[in-house]
């Protein structure tokens, strides 16, 4: 059974230059951690990036992209609606914040 | 699958209904487990966030130099073993045998590395007196707690990744194992990375003093 070969996926070329990307978005993330932003803004540009980042490298380093589309569709929606669900939750955390945790 | 390929013990693969995904049962064994695992660390990466934000004496333990600096090293060290492992991935369909066994003793001996960067950073913070349930900087226990438990979790993924690689590519090597081996623990070895994609930014970058 070879049909795990879908697709031949990039180049050796591609695949370095894809690397390369990544070192600029992490770069990136350093630059924006040592600009001192606002913790928001800081929080939000992070994610953004990590889940850029995230998508390139399910795309092509995992080949997502030269699957089957059923497999993406099967996987990742619900997945990502696992994580949607979990953000339920924040009101325990604004909670929390106004009980303490007691400090050791 | 018909009923009567289902009555016939023995009967092979090749004359059952062909899996919908295109892919092997063990790829897409590996995606499940991918799934499963990266709701694991999603629900760990939330915990975090919740803790952080309900804690009003949190308290940032990093600084620019030398720990994102290290930590940057590290981030380097992971994507570029997953190259190295994209290189043996591409060997092993090839063929070539010998290649194959040095790409992927180039991502073990990266993914080493790691490790060792890994245990450098705890050793240092635990002489500081970090721990699971202390803070020397007075602030919340929870600080050590969710950083040791988060990082240690991935640090166990790349530690069982290597070691899996490194049997990978000897039963490749003498043909016990196919490609399709060598692209699954592939997968893996890149799931582990991407992990780091999100653990790197939300625990180090956010917590820089």
């Amino acid at each position: 059974m070879t049909t795990s070969e879908a697709g031949t996926g990039p180049t050796m070329k591609g695949y370095v230059a894809v690397w390369l990307g990544m070192i600029v978005i992490v770069a990136i993330e350093a630059a924006l951690a040592r600009a001192h932003v606002s913790s928001g803004m800081l929080v939000a540009s992070l994610l953004v990036l990590a889940f850029l980042e995230a998508a390139v490298a399910l795309r092509y380093f995992m080949h997502l992209k030269y699957e089957v589309p059923m497999l993406f569709w099967t996987l990742i929606p619900g997945l990502l609606l696992a994580f949607i669900m979990m953000n339920q939750f924040w009101a325990d955390a604004v909670r929390m914040r106004v009980l303490h945790f007691p400090t050791p | 699958m018909s009923e009567s390929a289902m009555a016939v013990p023995g009967m092979h693969a090749s004359t059952t209904e062909p899996s919908p995904f295109l892919i092997s049962s063990k790829k897409l064994t590996m995606w499940l487990f991918i799934v499963a695992d990266a709701a694991t660390f999603g629900a760990l990466l939330f915990g975090y966030g919740y803790l952080r934000f309900g804690s009003p004496n949190w308290t940032k333990p990093f600084t620019f130099s030398p720990n994102i600096i290290n930590g940057l090293g590290m981030t380097v060290v992971l994507l570029t073993s997953s190259l190295t492992m994209l290189f043996g991935v591409a060997a092993a369909r090839e063929g070539r045998r010998s290649a194959t066994l040095k790409w992927l003793m180039a991502t073990v001996l990266l993914g080493t590395l790691f490790a060792v960067l890994h245990l450098r950073e705890w050793s240092g913070m635990l002489h500081e007196g970090w721990s699971l349930s202390a803070n020397p900087m007075g602030g919340s226990a929870l600080v050590g707690a969710v950083f040791f438990s988060i990082t240690g979790l991935h640090l166990l993924h790349v530690i069982s990744g290597v070691l899996a690689i490194i049997v990978i590519a000897i039963a490749f090597q003498t043909g016990h194992l196919t490609a399709g081996h060598v692209e699954t623990t592939g997968l893996y070895w890149h799931f582990v990375d991407l992990v780091w994609m999100f653990v790197f930014p939300l625990l180090y970058l956010l917590n820089v003093r």
